[in-house]
């Protein structure tokens, strides 16, 4: 018997589906659709100046916004032979950690919800809501942040802001612990999660999977260490990594790196607080984009003397390894933008994990997979 | 004092509004409205008129606890608009549902499908014809009452099931096919407790029960048989963790589906009055019902309908007991639940029968600090 599930339906959390071909209670086949969320942005990009496109990365991803800004200001860096100042790179970073870890309690809070876990769900999203007034008080948003631009990043940091945010991060890593106790304290969670949707190593390769399933595979691979962007060479922390490639280990890389990126943050608040700085490289063109678009001839004659180039970067989002390529062929706009979502690999071998567990199963292991529909179809 | 039972009232309130009426007509009829044989039968139907309100506002009072203290355990303070402290958001609620349409798949089973809900909701109330809340609360004494309201109980998974299959859903039918594994699953379990229970008191009739309570609850002496029952009533009122026939993650709501409005304003109510008579019997097997130890003093227990507040405080704390599992347990999965089912609630309930038998023939409740009742 085949099942849908989805577009609508709450194991999704968000607009795919997931085609299920079950017997009696056993997965025998699944078969993921996506693609209902598809708004073109690729597309979309090509007509946009350069800085308008931040604008669509935050749409990408509505929990890690501010990681896909950055991986694609990486590349439009690159194709632009932009350099940011170094406190605009700290910044950017301390945008990333502290997305990471509103995105992993974001996780966390669904993945509880599908596994039956009713008080966590609101825990985490009560400590996320810290995290969404910190990103308010200096990018003005919670959602869609629009914060970082080629060259650097829009605004420096409010007064007071290391503080508060000093505050936040104690807040949080006593509150890791509780979340521990709730889960791995729990023996049904444990009888739940145990050698559940069990994806090796070797196929998390073969399928392009990355992030902290790679991760809860065993294999150390994190391109902040492996390929360093930005300021991470500077900064120290470990990989998270756990044995076992199933939901429990997966759910222990989360937890870790929650940890690890609070004291990423740590160091780079410490570094923010001893250097102020320009956040924006000067003589910039000023064509790049709104809201200062070319009026007049001085704009033209820049845009036209302007270096041609080819952009790549990659980024440990949260949810794995995104990457994208911008190529500037001279004109306003960039000639071709192509992202690579880390989740809609991570989608694509579902038949890989849940294959042979229960329909039951279902939910805690593409919750363990952590879906976020927007940059898959993008 | 003691002659002044529920049904005395209504009988009261049956003879005085009968006797008004009476007043208007001449003669022939005036004599057969006041015949006793009328009367009595709108004596049953006030009976079954307050017991039918006070179930079902005791039920959404229970919802409102649950919310409330649901929202505590989640660090919010959950309905505070509607009423003081929200008391009033599920009539609300209930009202909203009151007023929609109610929608039914065009391939859907007409008579099961609106056969379902009705069964489930009017068997759910049927129970507390049967239930003794207080000194003379229930209409009349049955020797099997215990029996009775147990298999009312259990009539719950036919019409869950009826419902399911007719809403012609894939979600609905493995939701029914859990529900019924799993409350057949579990009722086992949970009438071997109450033997455990019956074999202590002697009896099968609730109030006995509670009388032999007396001198010392029957959640120490049998706390295996309390556990037993307790968890199988987990099972069988469908709540975390074991609420997999309406698992909102894989089955979207399960049984319940297809249905919207007041048909699933049904499911909703009768899923709470389940949980009401659970709480229900917990108290009257295990807490002592209406009573309170001895060494209470009598003075602070004399006030008006003591029975009833003391039987609702307990009812409802070991609902809220409910509510702390479902705030802090994650859902376990059917092969579990059945395997912990079968494996270890009905071994474990055949302990607490053996120990009940024990405690009786060597006689060693004292034990517990209590004098053994002349009854056992």
């Amino acid at each position: 018997m085949w099942i849908n599930m989805g577009p609508q339906h709450p194991m999704t959390h968000g607009l795919w589906n997931l085609r299920v071909k079950i017997d009696g209670e056993t997965v025998i086949d699944v078969d993921p659709e996506m693609g209902f969320l598809h708004r073109g942005i690729e597309k979309i990009s090509e007509d946009r100046h350069y800085n308008e496109v931040i604008t669509l990365m935050d749409r990408c991803c509505y929990v890690a916004g501010l990681a896909w800004e950055h991986l694609y200001i990486l590349s439009a860096e690159d194709a632009l032979h932009v350099k940011p100042p170094q406190r605009a790179e700290y910044l950017r970073v301390l945008c990333d950690e502290f997305q990471r870890i509103g995105s992993h309690i974001m996780w966390y809070a669904a993945f509880v919800q599908d596994i039956g876990l009713m008080s966590p769900f609101l825990y985490g999203m009560r400590d996320r809501d810290l995290i969404l007034d910190l990103f308010q008080s200096y990018t003005g948003a919670r959602l869609t942040y629009e914060y970082l631009r080629v060259g650097g990043v829009r605004s420096d940091l409010p007064p007071g802001f290391t503080a508060r945010a000093r505050e936040v991060l104690d807040w949080l890593d006593a509150r890791f612990g509780e979340y521990d106790q709730l889960c791995l304290g729990s023996d049904i969670f444990r009888k739940r999660c145990d050698n559940l949707g069990i994806l090796k190593a070797s196929d998390c390769v073969a399928h392009g999977v990355t992030g902290p399933m790679l991760r809860s595979a065993g294999m150390k691979r994190d391109l902040r260490k492996d390929r360093p962007y930005s300021v991470y060479r500077q900064l120290d922390f470990d990989v998270a990594v756990a044995e076992g490639a199933d939901v429990t280990a997966r759910y222990l890389v989360r937890m870790e790196e929650m940890r690890q990126s609070v004291r990423i943050l740590r160091q780079v608040l410490d570094w923010l607080d001893q250097n102020p700085g320009p956040v924006l490289a000067e003589n910039l063109p000023r064509w790049l984009g709104a809201p200062y678009a070319p009026i007049g001839r001085e704009g033209y004659l820049l845009k036209r003397n302007y270096p041609k180039g080819v952009g790549f970067s990659s980024v440990e989002e949260p949810h794995g390894e995104a990457q994208a390529y911008v190529v500037n062929e001279g004109g306003e706009h960039p000639y071709r933008v192509k992202f690579r979502s880390p989740v809609f690999a991570n989608i694509s071998a579902a038949r890989q994990y849940l294959v042979g567990y229960h329909v039951a199963d279902i939910p805690p292991i593409m919750g363990s997979v952590d879906v976020c529909v927007g940059e898959v179809d993008r | 004092m003691s002659t002044v039972t529920l049904f005395s009232v209504s009988y009261d309130l049956s003879t005085v509004i009968a006797r008004g009426v009476a007043s208007v007509f001449p003669q022939p009829i005036h004599g057969w409205i006041l015949s006793s044989d009328v009367v009595l039968g709108f004596a049953i139907l006030f009976f079954a008129i307050i017991l039918l309100a006070a179930s079902m506002i005791n039920t959404i009072m229970l919802i409102w606890w649950e919310r409330k203290l649901l929202g505590r355990f989640m660090d919010r303070r959950g309905a505070m608009h509607v009423g003081y402290a929200g008391l009033l958001q599920n009539f609300a609620d209930g009202f909203k549902l009151f007023r929609k349409f109610t929608v039914r798949p065009r391939e859907a089973d007409s008579a099961g499908f609106y056969f379902g809900p009705t069964a489930y909701m009017a068997t759910s109330l049927i129970i507390f014809g049967v239930l003794p809340i207080s000194t003379g609360w229930n209409g009349g004494t049955l020797p099997l009452t215990l029996l009775l309201a147990l298999v009312i109980f259990s009539f719950a998974p036919l019409f869950i099931f009826v419902s399911a299959w007719s809403s012609n859903n894939k979600y609905s039918l493995m939701g029914g096919m859990r529900s019924a594994a799993q409350m057949i699953a579990y009722e086992v379990p949970i009438l071997l407790a109450v033997v455990a229970v019956v074999i202590v008191a002697g009896s099968f009739d609730l109030t006995t029960i509670v009388y032999e309570q007396q001198n010392y609850w029957f959640w120490g002496p049998l706390v295996v048989a309390l556990i037993v029952f307790v968890a199988g009533m987990l099972a069988e009122m469908e709540r975390i963790p074991f609420d997999l026939p309406e698992a909102e993650a894989e089955l979207v709501e399960g049984w319940n589906t297809e249905y919207g409005g007041m048909l699933f304003a049904f499911f909703m109510l009768a899923d709470y009055l389940r949980g009401l008579v659970g709480s229900f019997l917990v108290v009257l097997l295990f807490l002592g019902g209406w009573t309170l130890p001895t060494w209470v003093p009598s003075s602070l227990t004399s006030f008006p309908l003591a029975g009833i507040v003391i039987f609702m405080v307990k009812t409802y704390l070991v609902f809220g007991l409910f509510v702390w599992v479902r705030a802090s347990l994650p859902r376990v999965r059917t092969d579990q639940l059945l395997r912990v089912g079968w494996n270890r609630m009905i071994p474990l309930s055949l302990l607490a029968i053996f120990l009940a038998a024990v405690l009786v023939t060597v006689k060693c409740l004292p034990l517990f600090g209590c004098v053994p009742s002349p009854g056992v």
